[in-house]
């Protein structure tokens, strides 16, 4: 038995080709767990760029919460600043980055800044593009995750556009590639780079994913059920890169969430208090 | 050198209505909290900010619940995997700030044009996305060379960078202890620095993280991060950080400034 943040783990993780670097925004775990568990599997010689330390990083250490910091830090080969990283390092090296949408839309379009109402005054707004509005513009290997699948996510038409997706009016990069859902994987190889189903995972079924997504889907002539965890990844994930349980802070809500953030927090406490 | 260790009673007042702040480090990373909660204690407080931040955090948040702020610039504003800025997110959501919408991109080249004494820097980023549409301040410009259109990031000017920082010497040369996040280009961009650090000592050999020649003030503030992490002296307080967010989502914001 596995759980579904551990899916999307094993899923971003297969994504991940050895002798890459790879970034990480903040607060991102399924992430950075899908990289470690790429590391410790087959892609050794990973190199790791983090938004918290700005490192570059080759080592491996297991997801910290208060201690954060931790991986990036402890571990860093080499220091860069956020200046330096934004205008020189990021649009050189060009590395894979996972971003994690507030909406996209059929074209692979996306946004991080607010959700209804008007930008002046929205319904919610969201923590902002970071990022997102600079590199989508001009990246090869931009790939998109969504751990809850829903229709507030997967819209017609977005609220705002801050990350740039398959549109003719791109003259550089390519748009996202892939994105992984708590329902299944998918690339943009539908008509004009639209987003196409390509696996729905164990569970549930190609027309459960239409009827939650906000717009008809492509579907990819294999279309096939993904690829379940290995026992040997199950065991990489909860035993040696995540052994609090942080990456399920992705895929909580409410109350449940805020539970498991206390709960992680005085098991991190006990650890630090040992060591 | 000139000595500049002050007590941090006397560097509140350098903070006047209407100016840019900057703050540096990150999120909930080595956040100036003490520097924040005291300007929040002093009578009256600051009016009409604009807060400049790489990534807004905890300590912004602080300042936008405080309503000492009008227009926020920063390319993003949450508490990481505590959740949304809760004072924030009420304010926007209540018509109550402007905020300058701003990537990552736009605020490190906008700093490197502040630095380097010109207007502009241009950049690819922006390019295809509504960010222009939020701010049509911002202009495109033909590369003369190759022709393509590109983002002509507009300087960016600070009045006063606070800054938080693992150790410094009375002269503000300092050491940051990682997570360099913008800080070496805001003590540079501001036209008033102010440090408050874990440690001081007399004089720091170098190599330093931080030169001394634009600081204005040192302030000797110990734990003066919490419950932002100062790394490696201290990690995160999550638990306290929750507490903040449940006092403010119980209406209680003012009572958790004034705890201490």
């Amino acid at each position: 038995m596995y759980t579904i943040d551990e899916l999307i783990c094993v899923c971003i993780s297969r994504q991940i080709e050895d002798g890459e670097l790879v970034a990480q925004g903040m607060s991102t775990p399924l992430v950075a767990a899908g990289y470690l568990l790429a590391k410790l599997t087959h892609a050794p010689n990973l190199t790791f760029i983090s938004a918290i330390g700005q490192t570059f990083c080759q080592e491996f250490a297991p997801l910290g919460l208060a201690t954060v910091e931790n991986l990036w830090l402890r571990n860093g080969l080499f220091t860069i600043n956020f200046i330096t990283g934004v205008c020189d390092f990021l649009p050189r090296y060009q590395p894979k980055e996972f971003f994690r949408p507030g909406q996209v839309d059929p074209l692979g379009n996306f946004n991080n800044v607010f959700m209804g109402g008007s930008y002046a005054q929205p319904r919610l707004r969201l923590p902002g593009s970071a990022g997102i509005a600079d590199v989508t513009v001009y990246e090869e290997k931009v790939c998109l995750y969504v751990p809850r699948h829903g229709r507030h996510t997967f819209v017609p038409q977005l609220d705002f556009r801050s990350g740039v997706g398959h549109v003719p009016e791109r003259t550089r990069g390519s748009g996202p590639r892939y994105l992984v859902s708590d329902l299944g994987q998918f690339d943009f190889g539908g008509e004009n780079g639209r987003l196409r189903l390509t696996t729905h995972h164990p569970g549930t079924t190609p027309q459960r994913i239409q009827a939650k997504t906000g717009f008809p889907l492509a579907l990819a002539p294999d279309l096939h059920e993904t690829k379940p965890p290995t026992a040997e990844e199950l065991r990489l994930l909860r035993e040696k890169i995540d052994p609090l349980g942080i990456r399920t802070l992705e895929t909580l809500r409410g109350a449940h969430r805020k539970a498991k953030l206390r709960q992680i927090l005085a098991a991190e406490k006990g650890i630090l208090g040992r060591g | 050198m000139q000595d500049k260790l002050v007590d941090l009673t006397a560097v509140l007042p350098l903070i006047r209505n209407n100016q840019t702040i900057a703050l540096g480090g990150m999120t909930i990373y080595r956040r100036p909290v003490a520097f924040v909660r005291a300007l929040l204690q002093r009578q009256p407080r600051p009016q009409n900010l604009t807060l400049l931040t790489f990534t807004a955090g905890l300590a912004s948040d602080m300042l936008v619940g405080g309503g000492c702020v009008s227009h926020v610039r920063t390319c993003y504003f949450g508490l990481e995997s505590f959740g949304l800025a809760p004072m924030f997110t009420k304010m926007v959501e209540n018509g109550r700030l402007t905020i300058i919408e701003e990537s990552e991109a736009s605020i490190a080249c906008g700093l490197r044009a502040a630095v380097g004494q010109l207007g502009f820097i241009p950049s690819r980023a922006w390019q295809g996305t509504d960010l222009f549409k939020v701010r049509p301040d911002v202009k495109t410009i033909i590369d003369p060379y190759s022709g393509e259109t590109l983002t002509a990031f507009p300087a960016i000017q600070v009045d006063v960078a606070i800054i938080h920082v693992l150790k410094a010497d009375r002269f503000g040369n300092a050491i940051l202890g990682g997570n360099p996040t913008i800080d070496e280009m805001l003590s540079n961009v501001a036209k008033t620095v102010i440090l408050t650090a874990e440690a001081v000592v007399d004089k720091l050999e170098g190599p330093v993280e931080l030169t001394g020649l634009p600081v204005t003030a040192v302030c000797h503030q110990p734990n003066g991060a919490w419950p932002t992490s100062c790394y490696p002296a201290y990690p995160l307080d999550g638990e306290e950080i929750l507490r903040y967010i449940d006092a403010c989502n119980a209406g209680q914001f003012e009572d958790y400034i004034f705890e201490r």
